[in-house]
């Protein structure tokens, strides 16, 4: 039903309840289709005086949903008087309500009240992420960026994680300020980003930019720039991060591979005690490897090509340079069969090591352990992007590791032109986070606020360099 | 109090003074203030002639007026034990239209609130909710029904003529007994059937409840069948979960059940080269029933799958595995393919008995396959593709995967 578009009458009301199909819900179906049409804020209120005429009382839920229309047309005197109105009536309020009220207030003169309604959700039970966005927006609006600070704080220690656009508030409303321990902050969400990986998104990187340059007397300057594959910078010609773990980092993501993702809650999903014995064994014997290749997963890049064909063509490629490579297969590939044809595994086994697995057993685990075995300079091959492996993996630090290994080990098989060769794309050099020298910032950023691929590294960044 | 709203209305325009007017200006002089803000959005009002009829304000002054003398009382602050402001809160989600049961048992006020996520309470009074509207619905129905049983009788009491029958009435008790006599019967010569009851630790409290129940009306199946399976119950501890759920469900009759109850594993209990373990993670596909083997059903209901967990189990103690030819026979559409355990007992029942997997498969929940294979593959795949576009909507390419990901190209092939 389309809402009226002028006040009615206590009986316009009441006769157009009556022609509703069910007149007990006829208030509510009408309110949310005002909130959907963003009625005049009058035809709500002549709807609520016939209701309070003729029941003597307004139903919460009927306040709560006048209130979104208030809230959504910015009236404020009107949030306060229903706010005065549901003080009254109700010992407390719960979430719904509170939302709206600090979203509604949070973008008006009173937005201070917006914080005495922080405070009350809080005694109640933990304040939303949407709850501190509004506050923090209210506060940095009127310039109190200690205040909008403290708040901040206050949601990361809640173990709430930021939007962006909370983000992107904080660095906008500091623009052009000198103010250190402001400063601190900002460079602290810089850190926070590189931590989690996140990436920014092109008006965040903005934003982040036009701050970097209005500091008084500091004098920076920001490029939009690619890098290339050699990781150099081509504005400040500053070399970025390489993305080698740490020696204790690299025996840590090691263990905890073999623990969370080889054994997990039971050693027999994945594979059997006696087998992966036998594969540790294999390993120690042949150490170390240059490249690990997924067999199977690599034997179907080419769907028209007979599956050994495939992977011999890789192999043969890899193993160009003297490169030592471990190739994992599964038990039936040994089998003569028209896709993998006993010559040429027999060919393929003189130019690389083979390991094959049981066919009910995981090879993507024992690539991940032989590779992590073999030492830093080892890669992998395969066109996995080992997602559900990264999810058994207990903790989010540990994941973080993992991702950035992954982006400096895995060797990616780029879709070939013309489909006729394998190609590979080398794994990339350098680590692409955020990261500073002290007097350069180097962040990358995305297009799009939407491009979230996990596996997906931006090529894009943004070079702040401070000239003296 | 409408009429001297309105004849105050005709002297002064202003909503604020006849507010302070009727309440006193002493008492409300903090609303006056807003009051006052108010006033010109309703002068825009008075250009039109039809609302000038209406108080846009009048339901604040309801609201505020009304319940004044309770709220003072109500309002006094008091500190709330956590558990009563829980409940009060809870009350106030109701009142926002949120699935919010409307009685809620000290124990359940408990767990809602050591659910660790705001999602999970959700989800917790969600389930709540549907289980008393459930409850509720079902105590209307028994209701209308006596009510309509009382009313045959009255006419039947009124009509007054006895009814010969030459059969005598078979009763319940009578049909429990003649079952009684074939289960008993096969606990003598019966083909076993294991349930392995190992798998407490991967579920939560509710999967086994759901778990338990599910074996419930497989027993119940089973007792009814002309040739029903020897049930075992294996690896089943005392005081474990699965124990104290039974004994819920079953209560008294758990000691007189006609099945075997153990904690000893099946390996321990059977030759090992007789059991063959079914699990929908076998790379083995079952291809007639055996009524010589003994099969294993594992007692798990996982609603966030976890793969490979009962294929771990026979992995473990070494035995044959197998699954249902469910694509051989079914043109599969939607869903995972792990049965219920009921839905298990029926099919292997009904292979039994018929050998017929036509018929066995029967069973097996109609929105998860589209028809059974008795074409040529890639006519079906046609035919389900042209279904899934004109009931769905999607693109092919979509459904070409999930026809690629359901049946391998060996099959698509022949």
């Amino acid at each position: 039903v389309q809402p009226p578009e002028r006040p009615l009458c206590a009986e316009e009301w009441s006769r157009l309840r009556e022609s509703f199909q069910s007149p007990e819900i006829f208030e509510e179906v009408m309110l949310n289709n005002m909130v959907r049409y963003n009625s005049p804020i009058d035809v709500a209120k002549s709807l609520l005086t016939h209701v309070a005429k003729s029941n003597g009382d307004i139903g919460y839920n009927l306040l709560v949903k006048y209130l979104a229309l208030c809230v959504q047309q910015g009236k404020t005197s009107e949030i306060c008087d229903v706010y005065d109105i549901l003080k009254i009536r109700f010992k407390i309020l719960e979430s719904g309500a509170y939302n709206l009220l600090i979203r509604g207030l949070s973008d008006s003169d009173q937005w201070r009240m917006a914080l005495t309604l922080l405070e009350e959700v809080k005694k109640v039970t933990v304040p939303s992420r949407s709850n501190y966005e509004f506050c923090i927006k209210a506060a940095g609006r009127h310039q109190e960026m200690t205040l909008a600070c403290e708040l901040y704080h206050e949601m990361l220690t809640k173990d709430l994680v930021p939007t962006l656009d909370v983000l992107q508030a904080l660095f906008d409303y500091s623009r052009g300020m000198k103010d250190p321990a402001l400063q601190k902050v900002l460079f602290g969400i810089l850190l926070y980003l590189r931590e989690n990986q996140i990436y920014p998104h092109k008006t965040f990187m903005r934003s982040i930019k036009l701050w970097f340059e209005s500091i008084p007397g500091e004098n920076w300057k920001g490029h939009l720039t690619n890098i290339k594959d050699s990781g150099r910078c081509p504005v400040c010609n500053h070399q970025l991060e390489d993305s080698e773990l740490t020696e204790e980092e690299y025996n840590n993501l090691r263990e905890r591979i073999i623990r969370d993702v080889i054994h997990g809650t039971d050693t027999f999903r994945k594979t059997s005690p006696q087998e992966f014995e036998a594969f540790e064994a294999f390993v120690e014997n042949r150490l170390p490897f240059d490249i690990v290749i997924d067999g199977l997963n690599i034997s179907h890049i080419m769907p028209r090509k007979v599956q050994c064909e495939n992977l011999f063509e890789a192999v043969n490629w890899l193993a160009k340079d003297h490169a030592r490579l471990l190739v994992l297969g599964r038990k039936h590939m040994l089998a003569n069969s028209s896709n993998w044809r006993r010559e040429i595994m027999k060919e393929m086994q003189n130019k690389a090591d083979f390991f094959f697995a049981e066919n009910i057993s995981e090879d993507d685990a024992f690539l991940l352990y032989a590779t992590l075995r073999s030492g830093k300079h080892c890669k992998f091959v395969t066109r996995d992007f080992l997602r559900d492996h990264k999810a058994c993996l207990s903790d989010s630090m540990t994941r973080h590791l993992f991702r950035k290994w992954q982006r400096g080990h895995q060797i990616a098989v780029s879709p070939s032109a013309g489909g006729k060769h394998i190609n590979f794309l080398p794994a990339c050099s350098y680590d692409c986070v955020v990261q500073t020298t002290g007097d350069t910032w180097h962040i990358p950023y995305k297009d799009f606020f939407e491009e979230k691929y996990s596996y997906q590294i931006p090529r894009k960044w943004l070079c702040l360099q401070q000239k003296y | 109090m409408q009429t001297a709203n309105m004849l105050l209305k005709k002297f002064v325009r202003c909503s604020a003074f006849s507010f302070s007017i009727q309440h006193g200006v002493k008492q409300d002089l903090f609303p006056l203030s807003r009051a006052l803000i108010l006033s010109p959005c309703l002068k825009e009002d008075n250009s039109r002639s039809y609302s000038e009829k209406v108080d846009l304000d009048a339901w604040k002054e309801v609201m505020k007026s009304g319940l004044r003398e309770v709220s003072e009382t109500i309002s006094e602050p008091k500190e709330l034990s956590s558990l009563a402001a829980a409940r009060e809160t809870l009350e106030m989600w109701r009142l926002a239209g949120r699935p919010v049961p409307e009685k809620l048992s000290e124990e359940q006020l408990k767990a809602f609130m050591e659910c660790p996520s705001k999602s999970a309470k959700k989800k917790y009074l969600k389930y709540l909710h549907l289980k008393e509207l459930y409850k509720k619905n079902d105590k209307r129905k028994m209701d209308e029904k006596r009510k309509r049983r009382l009313e045959t009788q009255e006419r039947a009491s009124e009509a007054e003529e006895p009814k010969k029958n030459p059969f005598v009435c078979l009763w319940a008790s009578s049909m429990d007994k003649t079952y009684s006599w074939r289960v008993a019967q096969s606990m003598i010569f019966g083909q076993p059937l294991v349930f392995d009851m190992s798998y407490e630790k991967y579920m939560s409290v509710r999967e086994v409840a759901n778990a338990v129940r599910q074996i419930v009306l497989s027993e119940g199946c089973n007792r009814r069948s002309v040739d029903p399976f020897h049930i075992h119950f294996c690896n089943l501890k005392d005081d474990s979960l699965y124990h104290k759920e039974f004994i819920k469900h079953y209560r008294g009759a758990w000691d007189r059940l006609l099945i075997t109850v153990t904690d000893q594993c099946y390996t321990d209990i059977f030759p090992k080269d007789k059991l063959i373990y079914l699990t929908a993670d076998s790379p083995k596909v079952m291809k007639t029933f055996d009524h010589d083997k003994i099969y294993i059903v594992g007692s798990m209901v996982d609603k966030s799958i976890k793969t490979g967990v009962s294929l771990a189990q026979a992995k473990r103690l070494g035995l044959e595995t197998a699954a249902l030819p469910l694509d051989k026979y079914l043109l599969w559409n939607c869903g995972a393919k792990n049965l219920t355990l009921d839905q298990m007992m029926h099919v292997l029942l009904t292979l039994k008995d018929t050998g017929d997997w036509k018929k066995a498969l029967e069973f097996v929940p109609k929105r998860k396959y589209c028809g059974f294979v008795n074409k040529p593959m890639h006519e079906l795949k046609k035919t389900l593709d042209l279904v899934n576009i004109l009931k769905l909507g999607k693109r092919p390419e979509v459904l070409q995967k999930r026809f690629a990901d359901n049946y391998s190209k060996r099959l698509t092939q022949k």
